[in-house]
């Protein structure tokens, strides 16, 4: 199951690349964590494979800006994607048995219920909080002749820390702390700490709050003390 | 509480029900039968066999155009493409409701 979705997952990723859609687009979510192996290849990490779910989801940070046209539904139609709309809203979705695709954007101002249209790519976005802080701060990972951008690894683990608090159900919640965790850890091993303490420093206060939140709930004391240290 | 590895389990059980009625559904929008062609004095003319009530009929159509051909053709290799992907969907439907019945709590 796992090679046949790493496999899949490569072969969205050469499309996009060869459509030229790739360079406007954020892999984010649980497939971070798998790409994120090549950047911890100096020290011990473990992805966390065995409990990923088929999600795959892409940020565009601004999606008014995209510049190439290309109908994502028929990009990846032969490859056996289906198109489903999700919801009362019609969030649109392309399901795979071993990979389920949709993209996202960082909301803005109020927010809305409603998907943001991705007239360009045939397709539409959810809107979701916090996100912005996946953008700003970003890094290429190499992957066969091509770069993908995924958010940096502090980040992704704050990110988690933020949204693990407001999940309804307990067992995402926990899977979203413990990938923060376990991330976090991982970059405090690999020396990382100071850019850990930069990126909550540059985080707005109400933020910063949710994340020393996060991080009490985890009971990681040690990373907690490391961050409010002066 | 339900553990983590059940929890993700449950949710791509749900993925996978959802899943299976989508590609039902996507076989069924799909153009029903398959082109045969036949070469008579050498002008090729196509038919469309179909199942109708459990026989094969063979549907004239004449000379189509290279488009409608184009869409049979598609058709043909979406069909094949789905129904693979259906009969995977429903493993993995057998697999996850397998996995959920211990009572553990993993």
């Amino acid at each position: 199951m796992e090679k046949k979705q790493s496999e899949l997952c490569l072969k969205i990723l050469r499309r996009f690349h060869k459509a030229g859609i790739l360079d406007d687009l954020i892999l984010i979510g649980s497939w971070c964590i798998y790409f994120y192996k090549e950047y911890f290849s100096n020290i011990s990490y473990i992805d966390q494979t065995t409990i990923r779910t088929r999600d795959i989801d892409f940020l565009i940070d601004k999606p008014a800006k995209l510049k190439h046209t290309v109908n994502i539904p028929e990009l990846l139609k032969d490859l056996g994607f289906v198109t489903i709309f999700k919801g009362r809203e019609g969030y649109l979705k392309l399901d795979h048995p071993d990979l389920m695709l949709e993209f996202l954007v960082p909301e803005k101002g109020k927010g809305t219920d409603k998907p943001v249209p991705l007239t360009k790519l045939g397709m539409n976005a959810v809107a979701l909080r916090f996100l912005s802080l996946l953008t700003e701060n970003i890094i290429k990972i190499k992957v066969e002749d091509f770069n993908i951008s995924v958010p940096h690894p502090v980040n992704f683990a704050l990110h988690k820390l933020i949204i693990f608090q407001r999940r309804l159900k307990e067992d995402k919640a926990a899977k979203d702390r413990n990938a923060a965790i376990e991330i976090l850890r991982a970059l405090i091993t690999k020396g990382e700490a100071v850019t850990i303490k930069q990126v909550f420093n540059s985080m707005i206060p109400k933020w910063q709050k949710k994340v020393i939140k996060g991080l009490e709930e985890a009971k990681e004391k040690d990373i907690l003390s490391m961050l409010i240290r002066k | 509480m339900r553990g983590v590895i059940k929890g993700v389990l449950a949710e791509e059980l749900e993925n996978s029900l959802r899943m299976q009625k989508e590609y039902s559904g996507a076989l069924k929008k799909l153009p029903k039968g398959c082109l045969a062609v036949r070469k008579i004095r050498g002008h090729e003319y196509y038919y469309l066999v179909k199942r109708i009530n459990d026989k094969v009929k063979y549907i004239y159509k004449g000379k189509i155009s290279e488009e409608e051909k184009k869409q049979y053709e598609e058709a043909k290799e979406l069909r094949a493409k789905y129904r693979k992907l259906l009969s995977q969907v429903k493993k993995q439907i057998r697999f996850l409701r397998s996995s959920l019945r211990g009572k553990e709590a993993i």
